[in-house]
């Protein structure tokens, strides 16, 4: 008989360590200046870093139009938002690194609304092309047929026009 | 016929592929029932988790009038 041996995957041994695999979605505030984005992605970054946290992919902040307008407190006043600059990260970390991540981005007044969740290693996104219902190229201007009207219209008189209505109801 | 999930092997179900959850809400952002989308009860779950992420978000609409 074969030896009985454990096969541990890479995940499995980072799980006996009590890292799991997380990801945060984020949106930042659309009236943060363009170039200060990157100091408050870098501001998780040293979040997750400090609590020993390992990245593992990332999409970096980009202006999209909200679904429907979300409401943020600023000051004392609400504000709502139909935009905001969307980014993620997938990172490895222990539970409590993602509790204080969440606790750090709920305080955060750059931040409009995250999210955190546990998620698989691998590369989650779809590579497929998803059929759309219509696809319109925008570089292709729609010329309209050229309409023909050709005067084929000849003077008809009204003896063979009679003649001709005659034969039709005769038959 | 097999479903868009089994024909491209997709295997987890990602809330930010808005254009693939889109094949499974309705014009009013509703989820559509199982038996019209023709998922998996595994894959239906995945789908179900991945669209209320990304409504949360505001990628997708909770409705859409």
């Amino acid at each position: 008989m074969a030896e009985d041996t454990k096969v541990v995957s890479k995940d499995e041994g980072s799980e006996e360590l009590g890292l799991r695999i997380y990801e945060v979605g984020y949106h930042v505030i659309p009236t943060v200046k363009e170039e200060d984005i990157e100091s408050v992605v870098a501001s998780i970054r040293t979040v997750i870093e400090k609590a020993g946290g390992s990245f593992i992919a990332e999409g970096a902040p980009a202006l999209m139009k909200l679904s429907y307008a979300m409401t943020a407190r600023e000051g004392d006043k609400n504000v709502d938002y139909d935009r905001g600059y969307f980014g993620w990260i997938k990172f490895e970390s222990s539970v409590e690194a993602s509790e204080t991540l969440n606790e750090t981005l709920k305080a955060d007044r750059n931040i409009l609304r995250h999210i955190i969740f546990r998620t698989v290693r691998e590369e989650t996104r779809a590579r497929m092309k998803i059929p759309t219902l219509r696809e319109v190229r925008r570089t292709d201007a729609i010329k309209p047929a050229p309409h023909h009207v050709e005067d084929t219209s000849i003077p008809v008189s009204e003896v063979d026009l009679d003649k001709a209505i005659e034969t039709l109801t005769t038959d | 016929m097999a479903n868009i999930l089994t024909q491209n092997d997709i295997q987890h179900v990602d809330y930010k592929d808005v254009d693939l959850l889109k094949q499974f809400i309705n014009p009013h952002g509703r989820m559509v029932s199982r038996k019209r989308g023709g998922l998996t009860a595994k894959q239906q779950r995945a789908v179900e988790a991945a669209v209320k992420r990304a409504r949360f978000m505001g990628l997708l609409p909770y409705v859409q009038k």
